[in-house]
């Protein structure tokens, strides 16, 4: 019986990959942004609203995560914008070998955002490294307000938190400030948006944060 | 069920250490889990017990660490336990904390023949 000291971090494979992506897309000066939430809180839809605005200005690729069908990438090329859909079979969650293959569908030389919207799961992909900029989760009201608390995981990773279907506030039970105050108790330099694709609330504050992030990281 | 993938690392890690070792069979498999990680130990041990059949790891036994969650705040200065994700300063009560132990997700170390 003999010992072996390792030392190595599990998924040292998927950090060093998500390096090198992180790597390419400062080279190539495109913002990169991983969207996270639980399924069905409105990730396609926030996308709509938000590239409608700015897809005139900047060149946008998105990558769909999904179990099965390719319903997200549809909604999003019908926008004229490119968008490519991974089917992961049972996975929960993408990783940055699968982001890395996907990028042969892209020109990133003439890219300015690519979007990753993820697997909708408010669990594993926090463990993920996909080579972004940053972390965007994304909690619906209709969800209930206790989400970050019952969720930290992925807070902790977020750098900002969108409450998405504002509209619904009158007919649920969500107290918003509460879900801030747990949110920012976990993460306390969270960034926090509120809107409605429905009505447009808070859409325009949302698009020109992520404008901002786009001409900061922009090729000068 | 990210703890399937996770365990798969594992066992890729274990087995290349112990054949670049001239090892012939794993017994143990030692990780350091933080308690910040959403790492089920239940499942990931199901998942690696499933995945390690037909390998030299096929008798290997999971053995896991567990790195309590240890801030310090940013603000006193206090350094202390927490036993959740959600926490301020237990001293002072700020929520500027910074975290120096909780968040490790590494294999530590491989007991083979």
């Amino acid at each position: 019986m003999e010992k072996i000291n390792i030392e190595e971090k599990i998924l040292s494979k998927n950090i060093k990959k998500a390096d090198a992506l992180r790597e390419l897309f400062k080279e190539k000066g495109v913002f990169v942004l991983n969207l996270v939430s639980s399924p069905g809180s409105g990730k396609t839809s926030i996308l709509e609203s938000t590239l409608t605005g700015l897809k005139d200005k900047y060149n946008i690729g998105v990558i769909e995560g999904d179990l099965q069908t390719d319903n997200d990438a549809k909604r999003i090329r019908k926008l004229g914008i490119k968008a490519h859909q991974i089917n992961t079979g049972g996975a929960c969650h993408l990783e940055a070998s699968g982001i890395e293959k996907s990028l042969e569908q892209f020109d990133l030389d003439n890219m300015d955002l690519l979007i990753i919207e993820n697997v909708g799961n408010l669990v594993c992909p926090s463990s993920f490294d996909l080579g972004e900029d940053c972390k965007v989760v994304v909690i619906s009201t209709t969800e209930g307000d206790d989400k970050p608390a019952k969720y930290p995981s992925m807070i902790r990773v977020s750098s900002a938190l969108i409450i998405n279907k504002t509209d619904l506030l009158e007919h649920v039970d969500f107290n918003t400030e509460e879900c801030i105050k747990y949110a920012k108790g976990i993460q306390p330099d969270l960034k926090i948006f509120q809107t409605s694709c429905k009505t447009g609330e808070g859409i325009k504050h949302w698009s020109s944060w992520l404008a901002e992030a786009i001409e900061s990281k922009r090729k000068s | 069920m990210h703890e399937a993938s996770i365990a798969q690392n594992v066992l890729d890690i274990a087995i290349n250490t112990a054949t670049e070792n001239s090892a012939i069979k794993i017994n143990k498999v030692c990780l350091k889990i933080g308690q910040l990680t959403a790492i089920e130990e239940n499942s990931l041990k199901f998942a690696f017990d499933a995945l390690k059949e037909d390998t030299m790891a096929a008798n290997a036994e999971l053995l896991i660490e567990h790195i309590p969650i240890v801030g310090k705040c940013n603000n006193c200065g206090k350094k202390d336990t927490y036993s959740e994700m959600f926490f301020s300063c237990s001293n002072c009560g700020s929520y500027k904390m910074e975290i120096l132990s909780g968040e490790e997700l590494s294999i530590k170390e491989i007991e083979v023949d």
